[in-house]
């Protein structure tokens, strides 16, 4: 079994439940044992950096210290958490000043950030550590009758000088899931762009234009569902469904699913164990 | 063992199909795409292949181009679906990653009117670039210029310079994807240039620029998908000075100024607070109450229904040891202020 720590991202508390919940149903079959950092805070949702760029240095390498204590990687499974830890990761690792100063404050809790943790989306631990091998001797329920419309997101890919680890104009790892668990992926050119999440407060119009756009064309290509790596690009293309479909006058709808979920459909559990219940398409 | 020598020219030489955008607005309906397969050697860019077929081909074939050395920043066009300068791609490097082998889609920038085949109308930008004054207004009364020398320190220089090698290819605006959905939005190359004119001491007009900047279609309007940054040909780190705008507008023009900065804050709040986001009441502190109920509340019926709610605030459970953590925030926000009050001196 192997370890890690895992980063309890705000969305996945709150909005986006089914998936912790589905995590946690299946990571033991898949060898893997995620140990929740309830000590963790928000990551700052790629907005503190610029509020504050120190508290964004201080709270993040906290977060990563909170790893480093236990010697565990960090495992994430928000885009957007990802790539913000990242980012501080970076910036603490190059900024020797930075580390210090922020280290000096992180005493007062028994902490240090060394810099000895990497930071990791799921869905790489899962093709690189569990191997695709493995999920494909776990699986219990092929895949195989579904058309799957792989979408990953802008922060597990951009930017690629803190991601790094998919080619962000061709990305494979979640194309690699999809077929590992037996599914089909469908050719997707909204696969490596925006769902517009991040400004659905600020400009929505504009955000429902983005996400309306991926929306039609997995359910022109005749697509099963929608699988998102990240709870956010969810929230967008779930959540806001309706809204952006009926504004762009499509009448049809597609499901989205979180990896998560995908996994542990293929792996046997039900749709109402997984949490599918609770998406807003169904 | 040696390779007789017209096996190495065999080997450097190959067919390449150049699939090319085409469309004339006085004749054609509708655009279309004209195949051109052209013997291609190693080492030659696909600005040079399309120089090939306009002087050899067909000449009604129609790019703009003038340096060929990815300085001008006029051959910016879509290479295999990627914005970029023809004049800096090599033929064989886009054909290791072509789709379909030995053919080469060349295509218009994106989100920039057509003026005819791979030329785009650049007149939108340049009015934008109006719009945001993206010059410098010179501090330096009009007597001493000419007379006085305007000395610049490297700590001030270097807050500009990755931003001054912008070419305004417009690479970046056609990857755009908040451009993409509204052709209104300032778009990435005019916000680098704003930003690279507000953090210039030689410049008068900062609060006018900055006041322009965060209104509707400004810098607010950013989705973060940092696709500007990944295509930029001279890999200039954009986001940072989208980053770079917000961080200044928030700190010179407070945190209530606009719906962005208040949801921008929200997250610095809630953090201090509670060490998680509140997301329940993020909508109203962002919005208000009365957007939140036009705008959000068949969705939260829906979301209530599904139990997909976010809590309300006094259910949020604060992360463990956020009194501690707490201590520790403030801490920082000492020395924040430390840094601001040095600054200023």
């Amino acid at each position: 079994m192997k370890r890690y720590a895992y980063y309890l991202s705000c969305i996945n508390e709150s909005m986006t439940k089914e998936v912790d919940r589905s995590i946690d149903l299946w990571q033991k079959d898949l060898g893997i044992e995620l140990v929740k950092l309830h000590e963790g805070t928000c990551c700052g949702g790629s907005n503190l950096d610029y509020v504050s760029p120190k508290h964004f240095a201080l709270v993040n390498g906290r977060n990563i210290a909170l790893a480093e204590k236990l010697g565990l990687d960090l495992i994430v499974s928000c885009n957007t958490c990802l790539m913000t830890i990242r980012s501080a990761k970076k910036k603490l690792d190059e900024t020797p000043a930075l580390k210090k100063e922020v280290n000096e404050i992180l005493k007062k809790e028994g902490l240090e950030y060394r810099g000895t943790s990497e930071v990791r989306h799921l869905l790489w631990v899962l093709v690189d550590d569990v191997g695709l091998d493995t999920i494909r001797q776990k699986v219990k329920v092929p895949l195989k009758n579904y058309r799957i419309a792989p979408f990953y997101g802008c922060h597990i890919l951009r930017p690629s000088t803190v991601l790094g680890h998919d080619n962000p104009l061709d990305p494979t790892s979640l194309d690699q899931l999809i077929e590992a668990l037996g599914g089909q992926t469908i050719p997707y050119k909204h696969k490596n762009r925006c769902c517009g999440f991040h400004t659905l407060l600020v400009a929505e119009q504009e955000s429902l234009n983005v996400a309306a756009e991926a929306l039609q064309e997995a359910i022109q290509a005749k697509a099963d569902f929608i699988v998102t790596p990240c709870p956010l690009c969810h929230t967008s293309l779930d959540g806001y469904q309706a809204k952006a479909l009926k504004h762009a006058g499509v009448e049809t709808s597609i499901p989205v699913f979180h990896i998560s979920e995908m996994i542990g459909l293929a792996l046997g559990y039900s749709p109402k164990q997984l949490g599918i219940k609770r998406h807003i398409v169904s | 063992m040696t390779v007789p020598i017209d096996q190495h020219l065999e080997e450097g030489k190959k067919d390449v199909t150049f699939r090319v955008f085409r469309f004339n607005p006085q004749v054609d309906s509708k655009s279309y795409f004209d195949d051109y397969t052209i013997p291609v050697e190693r080492g030659i860019t696909v600005l040079r292949s399309l120089n090939y077929i306009k002087e050899h081909i067909d000449a009604s074939v129609s790019f703009r181009a003038f340096c060929q050395a990815g300085i001008c920043g006029s051959c910016g066009m879509r290479i295999n679906g990627l914005s970029k300068l023809a004049c800096t791609t090599q033929v064989w490097d886009v054909l290791a990653k072509s789709r379909e082998q030995g053919i080469i889609k060349v295509e218009p920038l994106r989100n920039l009117p057509l003026v005819k085949d791979l030329i785009v109308d650049m007149d939108p930008l340049v009015d934008k670039m109006k719009h945001y004054s993206n010059w410098i207004d010179s501090t330096m009364s009009e007597a001493s210029m000419g007379k006085k020398e305007f000395l610049i320190s490297e700590e001030e220089f270097l807050r500009y310079d990755k931003a001054t090698d912008c070419i305004l290819c417009a690479s970046c605006v056609s990857e755009c994807s908040i451009l993409r959905a509204n052709k209104e939005y300032v778009s990435p190359a005019v916000l680098l240039k704003s930003y690279r004119m507000n953090v210039d001491i030689r410049d008068a007009i900062h609060d006018q620029r900055l006041a322009e900047l965060v209104k509707d279609h400004g810098v607010w309007d950013c989705t973060h998908c940092y696709r500007c940054q990944e295509s930029c040909v001279k890999s200039i780190p954009i986001m940072d000075a989208i980053h770079g705008i917000r961080e200044d507008a928030i700190e010179s023009r407070g945190v209530k100024d606009t719906s962005g900065a208040k949801h921008a804050e929200a997250f610095m709040s809630d953090i201090e607070k509670k060490g998680k986001l509140v997301e329940a009441t993020l909508p109203i502190r962002t919005n208000g109450v009365v957007w939140t109920l036009q705008n959000l509340l068949p969705m939260a019926v829906k979301m209530i229904m599904k139990r997909r709610t976010p809590p309300p605030p006094p259910l949020v459970k604060s992360a463990k040891g956020i009194k501690i953590f707490r201590e520790m925030f403030r801490e920082m926000t000492e020395h924040v202020k430390q840094d601001h009050k040095s600054h200023k001196k």
